[in-house]
């Protein structure tokens, strides 16, 4: 009951922040005669209310995915990787940070579920986002690792503690747990990540830099013949 | 001048579009702000408490830590509920709630303060 409450507590402080934005927003809307400006301002309450519609879609997945509902399949990671990239351009456009994206895979398809897959690209992205520094870059790396293929993404931000490292670790799988103890950023999107590679039998990690962190989702390569 | 430290670039750009006609300058964390402080001292900070690296109360200490920064009044916008927490001493003239603040909120501190303030 203890981590029912917790859990709800979490996704209740993730939501306020892209609420008391929109609200901002509106108001600057409100105050803005320049015409360029409000379309930035309208560009900007479309971005922001997407990402919170996507993770409050992801924890509907996530009561859901029990039942056993997702199907797996033949996916092809570097689509998916691109749609990602396509949608989140603009907010990290808007967040003057760079999403940059390298493929070296040979094996182009893996058992996953798209939607799944496409969620665990997302949040792993908009964590990078997060703790990347301004004007600085984050990358999204899919490349073969041993049988599998390997999709991480590294942010460039600041180092992080020893001991947020330690707690971070071995938490974010189990429950969402917070990077920076930062509001907007609770670690529910890594949290969603984790909970839907574990419904592909994919392995999770992170890995510590000396100016920041990559997460990364291990994906197992499907034995289908390449239709393309 | 109006400094505003805030992460989040977006709701950095609503405070600063508030806080017009008075000049401003946003900053994503600490640090680069209190090199800032090297250089120019503004007459109003507008402080986001949770921060990239060092957080609000970090700058805030620095700032009672020296005689020229500790006049320069602060108003922290957070969500993290702390408009019942004393911290005048820390040249704290007003706590506002992101989830609940106005345009003219933000606008009456940048009148009251921003056309400067007495550095003696």
């Amino acid at each position: 009951m203890e981590s029912e409450v917790n859990g709800i507590l979490v996704a209740a402080h993730e939501l306020k922040a892209p609420l008391a934005l929109l609200r901002q927003l509106a108001f600057s809307l409100e105050l803005t005669r320049n015409d360029s400006e409000r379309q930035k301002i309208q560009s900007q309450m479309i971005n922001v209310s997407d990402r919170a519609i996507r993770q409050v879609n992801d924890l509907t997945k996530i009561a859901r995915l029990e039942d056993g509902l997702f199907q797996m399949e033949p996916v092809a990671v570097r689509a998916v990787c691109d749609d990602v990239t396509r949608e989140l351009t603009n907010l990290f456009r808007f967040n003057h940070r760079n999403l940059e994206v390298s493929y070296t895979n040979r094996s182009r398809l893996v058992v996953a579920n798209r939607d799944l897959l496409y969620s665990v690209v997302y949040n792993f992205c908009l964590n990078a986002m997060h703790y990347s520094n301004e004007e600085s870059r984050s990358e999204l790396i899919v490349k073969d690792y041993y049988d599998k293929v390997r999709l991480s993404v590294r942010d460039f931000g600041p180092a992080l503690p020893t001991d947020v490292w330690k707690s971070l670790k071995k938490g974010w799988v189990e429950k969402p747990t917070s990077i920076a103890m930062r509001p907007g950023s609770s670690g529910l999107g890594l949290y969603i990540a984790s909970k839907f590679s574990q419904y592909m039998s994919a392995e999770v990690g992170a890995i510590r830099h000396r100016d920041g962190t990559s997460f990364f989702v291990d994906l197992k390569v499907s034995k289908q013949a390449r239709l393309f | 001048m109006i400094f505003i430290i805030d992460d989040d670039s977006v709701m950095a750009e609503c405070i600063e579009s508030a806080c017009r006609p008075y000049p401003t300058k946003i900053f994503s964390n600490a640090i680069d702000a209190i090199h800032s402080l090297e250089n120019t001292l503004p007459d109003l900070i507008f402080l986001d408490i949770m921060l990239d690296g060092p957080d609000g109360f970090t700058l805030l200490n620095e700032l009672v830590s020296y005689s020229d920064t500790s006049k320069i009044p602060v108003v922290i916008i957070s969500s993290l509920g702390l408009a019942d927490c004393r911290l005048e001493e820390y040249g704290v003239v007003g706590v506002l709630d992101k989830a609940t603040m106005l345009p003219a909120d933000i606008q009456k501190y940048a009148e009251n303060y921003a056309h400067g303030w007495d550095r003696c």
